[in-house]
């Protein structure tokens, strides 16, 4: 209790909490679609090739996150256009993408020399050393990607379920599937803040990992997977806190925690119901 | 006089040297329900996606109720036709209740989350229909092929369109269930005057429900009425000379069962 009083009375803490906790609202609420559109390598690409973005940032001291933001943005957007049809699949595509972006910006970031630039930071995250510019950024784009999800979750569900049919039914699904690759690539870029680019995958794929389980409807996984998500930032914040660990792989380990207790409590609830019927 | 619900004129899809429709003309009346037959890869699938407006052709013209397809506004089309494609192509992996399935299926699904997206009576009524009221809360992943099948023509049953195009609606059911579902299709035309047009692989399962059937090989070879015969040269064009024809009583139309023996 006394190292939990500690933790919200630390200044450091009490001013990355709160876009600890937006972002994991945000990416938890993402990582629903990702699941159900099986986006979760295209997170990986994306957040890896960020690192262009970065880099262009230092070479040309601009601002770090809104270069981020626009660079993932136009990576998802390519992404989405890869050209299918000529046999590159969506995997090969975000393979190339992902190795290609990746190498220009390490290239940039190494030639950059005369800026400090948080390597560790960057692939690991760091919520501790937000700034108030940051915050607003992050605060704009979080408000964007819920609005977003508010205003086209039932009609990225529909175009999960069935494509065709949801076509048919009158949903613009290449518009649709357009605007889901643009919304998670802002999203990987909020994560980068907290997670790094390395460990960004785990709070959009984990939280939701978790909630399948439990879910039985878009509603359902919604809220289940933003309890996990917050659940699983503020155990992990406090952890990180009380052994002094990088806060964003703390975060990723505690989400990865929730994730085995969810699935060995998924299958014990399994084999109770077996042998309740077999009785 | 009945109306017109299809109106298909010349209609082609595909390159020009290999079309996969060539030339495809079909006129059907409110309440008729027609059969597609066909071997794989004769255009079945194709040509209930250009009705559906999801294809552009490649010539010709499809005019629904009287209207050309490109006319109409994309909502208001889909208020009046319901689509079922084939058993596989659905993500089976995402946890929905059953009736969330159907829900997909109403006019306002895809409206934002402030909005009343369904109307509950609509999809408990479509639910009935297809003999499923009963699994409503159950989790869709846990049900049997078959259950799936009617759970997803309850879905394009739900908004009651004018029009119902059903790519293969009887996989995965037994005979049973399959004569049911014939013989709410045929109800649904007769008592109702819905138009329904059914690609299908057994003719000789449909012949007492339809009211005409469609040979489908590229281009329509033969649209059969009710109690007509399909001639003997129809069956060997769309499905080669190895087939044996029988004649077969349920509605005279016709069967053809490839065998081993008549090669």
């Amino acid at each position: 209790m006394e190292m939990l009083s500690q933790f919200f009375a630390s200044h450091v803490m009490q001013e990355s909490l709160a876009p600890a906790l937006l972002i994991s609202v945000v990416t938890a609420s993402m990582s629903v679609m990702v699941l159900a559109h099986r986006l979760s390598f295209l997170t990986v690409g994306v957040s890896h090739a960020s690192l262009a973005g970065l880099g262009l940032a230092v070479t040309l001291s601009l601002p770090l996150l809104p270069t981020a933001t626009v660079t993932a943005l136009l990576i998802t957007l390519l992404l989405a256009n890869i050209p299918k049809k000529q046999g590159i699949t969506d995997d090969a595509g975000i393979g190339m993408l992902f190795a290609g972006s990746m190498a220009l910006g390490v290239v940039l970031i190494s030639t950059a020399s005369r800026y400090e630039v948080d390597l560790f930071g960057l692939l690991f995250g760091n919520i501790l050393t937000i700034s108030s510019s940051e915050m607003q950024w992050l605060s704009l784009v979080g408000v964007l990607i819920l609005g977003s999800m508010v205003v086209l979750a039932r009609g990225w569900w529909s175009i999960a379920f069935d494509p065709t049919t949801a076509a048919a039914a009158g949903l613009p699904v290449p518009t649709m599937r357009m605007l889901l690759y643009g919304v998670t690539g802002l999203t990987v870029v909020m994560c980068v803040k907290l997670a790094g680019i390395v460990l960004t995958t785990g709070l959009l794929v984990l939280p939701a990992a978790c909630a399948w389980f439990w879910g039985r409807s878009l509603a359902g996984l919604w809220s289940l997977s933003v309890i996990f998500s917050l659940t699983g930032t503020l155990a992990g914040l406090v952890i990180s806190y009380q052994n002094d660990w990088p806060s964003g792989a703390t975060v990723v380990m505690a989400l990865c925690c929730i994730f085995i207790i969810s699935w060995g409590a998924a299958w014990l609830k399994q084999r109770v119901q077996k042998h309740k019927e077999q009785e | 006089m009945s109306a017109q619900v299809v109106s298909i004129s010349d209609l082609s899809f595909g390159p020009e040297k290999s079309p996969v429709l060539d030339q495809i003309n079909l006129q059907l009346e409110a309440g008729h329900f027609m059969g597609i037959i066909g071997p794989n890869g004769a255009g079945k699938s194709t040509l209930l996606a250009a009705i559906a407006g999801l294809i552009q052709p490649s010539c010709g013209t499809v005019e629904l109720f009287g209207k050309p397809l490109n006319q109409f506004s994309r909502h208001k089309l889909l208020k009046q036709v319901g689509f079922l494609n084939q058993l596989h192509e659905h993500e089976p992996h995402l946890p929905l209740r059953v009736r969330d399935v159907v829900a997909m299926g109403s006019a306002g699904y895809a409206a934002p989350l402030w909005k009343q997206s369904n109307n509950r009576a609509e999809i408990m009524a479509a639910l009935e229909q297809v003999e499923m009221a009963d699994l409503a809360e159950r989790d869709f992943r846990h049900l049997s092929g078959g259950q799936r099948q009617r759970v997803r023509l309850a879905r394009a049953l739900v908004r009651q369109p004018r029009l119902l195009l059903l790519d293969e609606p009887s996989a995965a059911l037994d005979s049973k269930r399959q004569d049911r579902l014939y013989a709410l299709l045929r109800s649904l035309c007769s008592d109702q005057g819905m138009t329904i047009i059914m690609v299908e692989h057994d003719i000789a399962a449909i012949t007492a429900y339809v009211d005409s059937v469609a040979c489908l090989n590229r281009r329509i070879h033969h649209h059969a009425m009710q109690g007509e015969q399909i001639p003997d040269d129809i069956w060997h064009a769309m499905y080669g000379d190895h087939i044996h024809i029988v004649a077969h009583d349920a509605g005279c139309i016709g069967c053809a069962h490839p065998t081993e023996e008549a090669q």
